[in-house]
């Protein structure tokens, strides 16, 4: 099953390769296959559900809290989640909490059904304990949507304010009957030119469907929706901001004892989905304007903040060095500002790297018991924005020493993919163990996960190194001086 | 131009050495006697002077000078087609007599002054290094 | 400079292998010294590839090691040249590639995964280093003293006329051919003497080596035969002579033809016949020589005038014959211009646009060679004293080298070693003599050590005489004094030289300018690259780039994008289509890029910020290689005013104002400068108060500093009108002055 499953994996991996621009990630989690005429089992009913959706950022970032009650006989523990399956390839960090006691981390998730005619997928919540029949939990749902906005117009002049369209259902998507719900829609301003209204029939205050207040809107409350009932909606609203989007982020993160480093190497490849130009770039209006600094949908700049003591950074392309580069150190704090060679527009794309050391001490540390290590870091840094900068797919790779073995890794990011495998680099003999990590969806709020890394690193794989270049460097000189020896002797042979 | 100098570079050295007095006696008039008396003498001081070592060297150049010289005519009277099999074929013949002109004269003990730091097995070793190189660019340029 | 003063220290050692670590050890500082003084361009910028051709080196090499040597041997390149295309495997010399992925692999092989970028930056000072070596050994062959020898070295490390095309980075041919040259040089001179078929076979070798990395080996192909033709003439033809120039010269010709871009040439082409004719010639008079031994005087004599008339009236007929006939090629077009500087001024525009071919200025010589420039005459003087086989080389070679480095810049490189061994055959001749002279003073009864220092004295020319004479006293030591303070006060003069020289001329990369800010700090001027990424980025893969060819390699090389010419320049009718193109109306233009498949347009401009190497500057050659092939569409004459005067502003004259190229460096300048204020920096003139319209293309990005602007040439219109009049339309302006505008020119275009 295992093998299987790695397999399915690796053509999902080959396959996004070939096609970059599409997410594969319902073949990556699924590990139930349901019959296409799957329909959830009806033993959950939610009493009352408030969905806010935070349109804030580049990414819409939905939260549904959630009072379930049991109404089977018997207790239960499995509740369904279903999305559109063109959805739920764009649906990234869904995490579900106990709303009343959050600090126990996030129940498991998984994605079921993996059937191409059903339109309807699920993600199945495993709760912790059985919720016994009548008896009500509250669940805190969130996740964000990648690639949701669309900007209409999708062209748009240079120095022209951009507006975004976001379509969703107004009904929470739910395999069950839902009592009692409510959507709050937050908006980044008051600019809300253009919004689908509800019919206030279907209200169940029947007030005008939605209610404005500032910059949120709110649709509902509608009573007893059956379950997987949908109502779609559009709203249209400013957002003179990049929509960054990278649709691949490779990081590597190299650790070495005898250094003493923590090499960490991001490599991107950026792209914005806002709207493209209209006209053609003109430089003169954007020198024009950047007096002015108005908002623009142009990315000018990413500020990376990275960890303190991060030394030597360095931001290159294909093509040589990006010196349109700063980095400031502080002492709680370093920031790396960059700035691509020219700003990117909606549609244009910009792929570069990213790389810094840092002290190893501040990430590992070494178990008493005996030769194990502990490797901390974050599993996302990059760029950091209010407008924030959605991922793809993330191969993470962490680099191990020579002779590392036995690596296990814990972290609370959801996981794709990962396996261990050998990266032969400098003065390598045996090659050192590196384990990748591919997530996909991910959003910039991931940036303070955490990765744990344990490993065992006996002392003497420490001197493999020094032991193989002394012995390389030996039979150098040995030889050279054989054959120095042997020339010689053949020149006398012959001069004689 | 290369296979006429070589003819008549090797023409006192065996039989073929009719070509060049008929040349000289052509152009310097008259003096048919004297070249013939010329010759005479070049070939009967090469076949008692001359040790038997060099005389097989000269056998072999005379032998390449021939080879060369087929070659050449084939390329004149049907055609050059296959210009570098012709070309690698040639070169090896032209080469393969140089180096050879070489060896004589390095080994020859009446240039023994000259070569001073080169005795005649080292200048084996590199007749062979030569001989070496010149083939194995031939049949890379043969194709 | 410790090579002289060091080598004095040797003199207190005795042990001769104390001696050869030393020696060594100086050697591995001159090298390194060479590699750490190429290195200021990465220190100061970066680890990049320079200027243009290095571009296409590097992108080359990328492709060898990606796809292995035998698709790079047969490589077909569709990405230049569009829509000819480039057998890039057959017409490019593969030496420095094929070197630079065997390192690559090389390193591999040892665990040590470096970036190909890295080998291609670091090749040339690494080269750089084995050229130091290389001239040691050479050196050290034409004179006893090692001294010679090691201050060659130094010289050659550090003199700027080799530094100006071995700085980092710059990843070109004469990166490794200059090493190469100067070994084959040192390989030759070690056959010569020895008269042995080995080294012989090692300089084929060598110079096999030399034909597949560098088109100036002809100059090895013409020097040895002349080399070889002097001794002859001078009545020093020896058995060493023929063997050493028989084998050379039979493999080596092998070798070189093993290359596909020279293929036939040494047989066919005329630059190569006199080392054919050398090679002939000393087997006649091997012959003879083999004769004469054999012959009384007098019989001999008569022979020989039979043999010289004969032969020569068959090598020359047959020359004749063959050159009538066409089998031998006439000479080329390059090699024209080496003989007559306004050659290729009159006939071939395309050599001459290149600044490198430009006949050297006087300047240039001290600027590259700096004190050398003195001493290298006294070095061959010295040579002339003792006139042996190998010196007779240095001066031939000298003589040589000087006119072709007058005549082209670039040939300055190959004057370059010469000049260092030389010079430092007469530098170590003046500090040999005065230093080593301190030695019987402090013990006279020494004779061993005092008598090559008066010997060599002796052999010094009259004009340093007189500072010998005094030989005891407080006179000669002052005199020695000024002369080794004068010595070591130059030779710290051209340390600073070569050093000032080094980081202030050549270590640009020039796709990176740098300029200094008010506070003094470096501001980098990247417009090149920002370009180049954004097409690569933000352009189809396959998108057509138009540009002069000069950008023709930076835009194959960093924006991975088809181009239409480039520095390639092998086909002149393509390279005049695009000028003609650049310096036409709108209207002629437009249907060229169209059939060309154009997408995108690329020109550099100067104008805002100063940058004088700008398509402006260069446009004449652009209309002058037009005018070459279309001299009725295209007329140089047309851009100057009627004074004679190439202008930009409000005088310049309409065919100029209309030529695309004009358009298209100051579209919408203006609107950057208040009304009528727009000012061109680097012509220094107030632009026209209108600027230029654009109908056929539309601007699609401009650098920061304005360097590069690329234009997006334009679909047909959709409603089947010419461009002019869509434009106008789209303006609102009035039908009716469109309609008058599209009736002649609609004409014009048909």
């Amino acid at each position: 099953m295992r093998s299987f499953s790695s397999l399915l994996s690796c053509i999902a991996v080959l396959s996004s390769f070939a096609a970059a621009e599409l997410n594969l990630s319902q073949p990556l989690l699924s590990k139930q296959v349901l019959a296409s005429t799957f329909k959830p089992p009806q033993v959950f009913k939610n009493v009352n559900l408030v969905r806010t959706t935070n349109l804030d950022k580049g990414f819409p970032r939905e939260t549904i809290n959630v009072i379930i009650e049991n109404v089977d006989a018997k207790p239960q523990s499995e509740y369904y989640l279903p999305f559109e399956s063109s959805l739920i390839s764009r649906v990234g960090g869904l995490e579900v909490k106990d709303k009343k006691s959050p600090e126990k981390g996030a129940l498991r998730v998984e994605v079921v059904g993996f059937d191409t005619a059903s339109s309807t997928e699920f993600y199945l919540i495993h709760l912790p304990t059985p919720l016994a029949p009548k008896e009500q939990q509250t669940l805190s749902i969130s996740y964000s949507v990648l690639s949701a906005l669309k900007p209409v117009p999708a062209q748009i002049s240079q120095a022209d304010k951009q507006y975004v369209q976001y379509t969703f259902s107004v009904y929470t998507p739910s395999a069950y009957l839902t009592e009692k719900q409510k959507t709050k829609v937050k908006f980044p301003s008051a600019d809300v030119p253009d919004y689908t209204t509800v019919s206030a029939e279907l209200n169940a205050e029947k007030k005008a469907d939605p209610q404005k207040q500032g910059s949120t809107f709110s649709y509902g409350p509608y009573d007893n929706v059956p379950a997987g009932a949908e109502e779609l909606v559009s709203v249209r609203y400013e957002f003179t901001k990049p929509i960054a989007h990278a649709s691949l982020l490779e990081r590597d993160i190299e650790v070495s004892h005898w250094g003493g480093n923590l090499a960490t190497e991001e490599r991107y490849w950026l792209s914005n989905l806002g709207a493209s130009l209209k006209n053609h770039f003109s430089r003169v209006e954007w020198q024009k304007q950047s007096y002015m600094n108005p908002p623009t949908t142009a990315l000018k700049a990413l500020n990376v903040p990275l960890a303190a003591g991060a030394l030597n950074p360095y931001f290159t392309d294909d093509i040589g060095n990006v010196s349109t580069s700063r980095f400031r150190t502080g002492k709680r704090e370093s920031n790396l500002e960059l700035k691509p060679r020219y700003p990117i527009f909606g549609g244009w794309k910009y792929s570069f790297r990213v790389g810094w050391d840092a002290d190893l001490n501040t990430y590992l540390r070494k178990l008493s018991t005996g030769e194990s290590y502990v490797l901390k870091v974050p599993f996302l840094e990059g760029p950091k924005s209010p407008e924030g900068i959605q991922y793809e797919r993330i191969h993470l790779r962490v680099i191990l020493p020579e002779g590392a073995t036995n690596v296990k890794y814990s972290t609370s990011v959801p996981i794709v993919d990962s396996h261990t495998d050998i990266h032969k680099t400098f003065m390598d003999t045996i090659g050192r163990s590196s384990l990748t990590l591919t997530a996909i969806n991910l959003v910039d709020d991931f940036r303070d996960r955490d990765l744990i890394v344990t490993y065992d690193y006996p002392w003497t794989a420490g001197f493999r190194k020094p032991i193989v270049i002394t012995l390389g460097a030996f039979v150098v000189f040995t030889a050279a001086w054989v054959v120095g020896n042997l020339d010689t002797s053949i020149g006398k042979k012959k001069v004689a | 131009m290369a296979p006429k100098k070589a003819q008549s570079h090797t023409a006192p050295s065996a039989q073929s050495a009719s070509s060049t007095p008929a040349k000289s006696s052509s152009k310097s008039s008259g003096n048919a006697l004297d070249a013939q008396e010329i010759v005479l003498g070049v070939w009967n001081k090469y076949v008692e002077k001359t040790p038997q070592r060099v005389k097989l060297l000269d056998c072999f150049m005379l032998f390449l000078a021939v080879v060369g010289a087929l070659q050449f005519l084939y390329c004149i009277i049907v055609g050059n087609f296959p210009f570098n099999a012709f070309l690698a074929g040639f070169s090896a013949c032209v080469g393969q007599f140089v180096l050879t002109a070489s060896l004589r004269i390095q080994t020859n003990p009446e240039n023994k002054k000259e070569f001073e730091t080169t005795s005649p097995e080292r200048a084996f070793a590199d007749y062979v290094f030569g001989s070496f190189l010149l083939h194995f660019f031939c049949v890379n340029f043969i194709n | 400079m410790a090579a002289p003063a060091s080598d004095t220290l040797l003199q207190q050692f005795t042990g001769r292998k104390t001696r050869g670590v030393l020696r060594f050890v100086i050697l591995g500082l001159i090298a390194g010294a060479a590699v750490s003084s190429r290195l200021f361009s990465v220190i100061r910028f970066e680890s990049i590839i320079h200027e243009f051709d290095p571009w296409f080196n590097f992108r080359a090499t990328k492709y060898l090691v990606q796809n292995g040597f035998y698709s790079f041997w047969d490589w077909f390149d569709d990405r230049t040249w569009h829509p000819l295309g480039r057998v890039t495997g057959g017409t490019l010399y593969p030496g420095l590639m094929v070197t630079s992925g065997v390192i690559y692999h090389a390193l591999r092989a040892l665990t040590l995964p470096v970036d190909i970028r890295n080998i291609c930056v670091l090749l040339a000072p690494g080269f750089s280093g084995l050229t130091a070596f290389a001239t040691y050994l050479l050196t050290s062959e034409m004179v006893a003293s090692p001294s010679a020898g090691l201050l060659a070295a130094a010289f050659m490390g550090i003199t700027p006329g080799y530094i100006s095309r071995s700085v980092a980075g710059s990843y070109d041919n004469e990166a490794i051919a200059i090493f190469l040259l100067v070994f084959t040089f040192f390989l030759w001179i070690k056959a010569v003497k020895n008269g042995s078929m080995f080294w012989g076979a090692l300089t084929a070798l060598f110079y096999g080596y030399m034909v597949s990395a560098w088109g100036g080996y002809v100059f090895i192909t013409n020097l040895l035969p002349l080399h070889a033709f002097v001794l002859i003439c001078m009545g020093r033809y020896s058995p060493r002579l023929y063997v050493s120039y028989t084998s050379w010269y039979a493999l080596g010709t092998l070798a070189s033809m093993q290359i596909p871009f020279v293929g036939f040439l040494p047989i066919r082409s005329s630059e190569h016949m006199s080392s054919l004719g050398v090679f002939g010639l000393i087997q006649i008079v091997g012959f003879v020589e083999y004769v004469r031994v054999q012959l009384p005087n007098k019989q001999f004599q008569t022979l020989l005038r039979a043999l010289v008339f004969v032969i020569f009236v068959v090598a020359f007929g047959g020359l004749v014959v063959l050159t009538v006939s066409g089998t031998i090629a006439p000479w080329s077009g390059r090699f024209y211009s080496l003989w007559d500087t306004a050659y290729a001024k009159i006939h071939i525009p395309i050599i001459a646009s290149v600044s490198e071919h430009q006949p050297t200025a006087w300047p240039a010589f001290f600027f590259d060679l700096s004190m050398m420039i003195w001493l290298f005459p006294a070095g061959v003087y010295m040579c002339f004293r003792s006139l042996t086989d190998e010196q007779v080389f240095i001066v031939i070679y000298s003589v040589l080298a000087s006119y072709f480095a007058g005549v082209m810049v670039r040939l300055m490189l190959t004057l370059t070693p010469i000049v260092c061994v030389a010079s430092a055959m007469a530098f170590s001749q003046i500090l040999d003599t005065y230093l080593d002279a301190k030695i019987p003073e402090q013990g006279a009864k020494e004779n061993g050590s005092s008598d090559p220092a008066k010997v060599a004295a002796a052999v010094l020319p009259d004009g340093l005489r007189s500072t010998r004479n005094p030989l005891v006293g407080i006179y000669s030591y002052a005199s020695r004094l000024t002369v080794i303070g004068a010595s070591t006060v130059y030779l710290m003069l051209f340390v600073l030289h070569c050093t000032w020289v080094t980081s202030n001329a050549y270590s640009s990369p020039s796709v990176v300018l740098a300029s200094r800010l008010p506070d003094g700090s470096q501001h980098i001027i990247d417009d090149y690259r920002e370009a180049y990424y954004w097409l690569r980025q933000n352009t189809p893969d396959n998108a057509k780039v138009m540009s002069w060819w000069d950008y023709g390699y930076q835009i194959g090389g960093m924006a991975d994008r088809p181009t239409l010419v480039d520095n390639n320049t092998w086909n002149n009718t393509h390279i005049a289509t695009v000028g003609k193109a650049m310096s036409s109306r709108e209207e002629v233009s437009y249907p060229i890029m169209r059939q060309h498949e154009v997408d995108y347009v690329l020109v550099v401009f100067g104008g805002l910020l100063g940058y004088s190497g700008d398509d402006i500057n260069k446009f004449l050659w652009m209309v002058r290689i037009a005018e070459g092939i279309w001299p009725e569409e295209v007329k140089e004459r047309n851009f100057f005013t009627q004074r004679g005067e190439y202008r930009v502003d409000e005088e310049a004259t309409p065919t100029m104002k209309n030529s695309l190229m004009y358009k298209m460096s100051y579209y919408n300048y203006n609107s950057l400068f208040p009304a009528g204020q727009a000012t061109d920096r680097v012509r220094g003139v107030r632009l026209p108060a209108e600027g230029p319209q654009l109908s056929t293309i539309e601007e699609a990005f401009t650098s920061e500093n304005w360097i590069i602007r690329i234009y997006k040439v334009k679909e047909p219109d959709n409603f089947g009108r010419d461009h002019q009049s869509a434009t106008a339309f789209d303006k609102g302006h009035k039908k009716k002055r469109a309609s008058k505008r599209k009736g002649p020119r609609v004409l014009r275009v048909e």
